[in-house]
């Protein structure tokens, strides 16, 4: 019973951080980007523009909730719930850390929602399907750029999906497990895997770029040639649904990246695992906000080039070189 | 090198296999990161000083033992292309003639003013200066009609300052409109 209510009160807080993660990450991204165009970024909201986010969210709720007259009511509205959901639902599996016993309780606690054995399949699976939304949303609008935009994820993720799947593959054969957990605790004592898989690493960070659509490869929202692609039509809560499922995109790849390939909570003993944990990852995401400051947009074609004609073979060229090693 | 296809180019084989070029560029971007910004935080904290030669509100000047240098020739009234600049020079009441004369009324009308600096140049007992004061938004029409005794009185920034810097400054707003007060102190170059 108290295993239940511990579950229960785990899913309830990593939703909610989930949830308000958007918050902060909308103000640095914002704040980074004008740096590095040399200016400052918001300022004005709450001392160095601190406050923005929550104007920002503020604006947004009161925004009318428009469904453009042509469009299919029922899926357009659904469409950023469907893109939302598995954006959320990646989190069930990922562990966040080992054991920690509460202070006063005295009670232990597992730093996961649930350690699933194939934990990895599940993750890149769920993960898939928040193209749903993109494409429903586009589709749904009835409108050209959005449709373009939302083809585009379609493509984009039958070309990248693969790269990613088998990037990880090098990592499950090292490891000889798919849950996350036994994966981390196999690189304990700076066996980190990205020195076994540097191929495997940066197949898996490009493919992961790809994958939540961030620069250099956010065709779906290309604000350059498809205004804004996919949610083109939507506005108001819908909007910051699909904002939100962005956001929680590039977190949970972040994670995934350190929980794959950078050791998870494993660090010099003088900061607990956690914070390791949180340190490499808000690295991995400062690194993906500054790749998107710096680099231009990959062209349609180049994309599928990339995909198919290098990230593809790279990674099958990859198991096959682990594997012989291993044998 | 470059002309030749057969040449196998090895270098630029390995400078895209490990992203030497993409490297340098995050490298930049780090840099510019923490770099200064060119954000200047007007008109909160901070306000740019124009040069010399800027045009705007116009300021009438006095002489060293403070009296006005204006003597109501009424040229800037003829000079101005838009009609917006009314002189009426001092009229002989007593009947003895004035020794001194000045201008009884000097009016310039804002909404009409282009700021060509024609006035300026007409005057010729160089009274007539046009200012380095922008900030003339307000709430109302008859605030831009601006009279002798508003422009008698000497602008924040002194005349004989060189400009063309950032200085600390604060906003002012009240019901008439808004006043941008610079502290001429705390000066910083722009970048």
């Amino acid at each position: 019973m108290i295993e239940l209510l511990l579950i229960g009160i785990k899913v309830v807080v990593v939703t909610l951080i989930v949830f308000a993660l958007p918050l902060p990450l909308t103000y640095i991204e914002r704040k980074v980007a004008g740096h590095i165009q040399v200016r400052l970024g918001p300022y004005r909201v709450g001392p160095h523009g601190i406050l923005q986010p929550f104007a920002d969210m503020i604006k947004l709720m009161f925004k009318e909730d428009i469904v453009p007259a042509k469009a299919d009511p029922w899926l357009f509205r659904i469409a950023p719930v469907i893109a939302m959901v598995p954006a959320f639902a990646v989190f069930a599996t990922i562990p966040f850390g080992e054991k920690v016993t509460l202070p006063i309780v005295n009670y232990e606690v597992n730093l996961y929602i649930s350690n699933m054995d194939t934990g990895i399949l599940y993750v890149l699976a769920i993960a898939g399907l928040s193209v749903y939304g993109i494409i429903l949303g586009g589709w749904a609008s009835n409108s050209k750029y959005p449709l373009l935009g939302g083809l585009r994820s379609s493509a984009q993720m039958i070309s990248y999906e693969l790269a990613l799947s088998f990037a990880c593959i090098g990592v499950v054969m090292i490891v000889n497990s798919l849950s996350l957990l036994d994966i981390v605790r196999a690189q304990s004592g700076w066996h980190w895997n990205i020195l076994y898989q540097p191929v495997g690493f940066v197949i898996f960070f490009i493919a992961g770029l790809a994958e939540i659509n961030r620069i250099p490869f956010d065709l779906p929202e290309d604000e350059g040639t498809l205004g804004a692609g996919y949610h083109a039509e939507y506005s108001s809560m819908r909007f910051a649904f699909f904002m939100l499922t962005e956001y929680v995109a590039m977190v949970s790849m972040s994670i995934l990246i350190v929980l794959l390939f950078l050791g998870g909570w494993d660090g010099p003993v003088f900061l607990p695992g956690i914070l390791w944990f949180l340190l490499k990852v808000a690295m991995l995401i400062y690194i993906i906000i500054w790749t998107r400051f710096t680099f231009p947009r990959y062209r349609y074609d180049q994309l599928m080039s990339i995909g198919w004609k290098i990230l593809l073979p790279l990674s099958l060229a990859n198991i096959l070189i682990t594997g012989l090693i291993i044998i | 090198m470059n002309g030749n296809h057969h040449n196998f180019d090895l270098k630029g084989l390995l400078k895209k296999v490990f992203f030497l070029d993409l490297i340098q560029g995050l490298f930049i971007t780090f840099n510019y990161t923490f770099s200064k910004t060119v954000t200047m935080k007007y008109p909160d904290e901070e306000t740019w000083i124009p040069y010399r030669r800027f045009r705007g509100l116009h300021t009438l000047n006095r002489n060293k033992e403070g009296k006005e240098l204006c003597v109501g020739c009424e040229l800037c009234q003829k000079s101005c292309p838009t009609q917006c600049i009314t002189v009426v020079p001092m009229q002989d009441t007593t009947g003895k003639g004035i020794a001194d004369r000045v201008a009884y009324r000097w009016e310039i009308n804002l909404l009409r003013c282009m700021f060509c600096g024609l006035c300026e140049d007409a005057c010729p007992t160089e009274a007539l200066k046009l200012g380095r004061e922008y900030e003339l938004a307000g709430t109302s029409m008859q605030r831009q009609l601006r009279t002798k005794e508003e422009l008698l009185t000497p602008q924040a920034i002194p005349g004989e300052f060189e400009g063309g810097v950032i200085v600390k400054a604060r906003l002012e707003t009240d019901e008439t409109g808004i006043k941008i007060v610079p502290d001429m102190s705390v000066q910083k170059r722009w970048w």
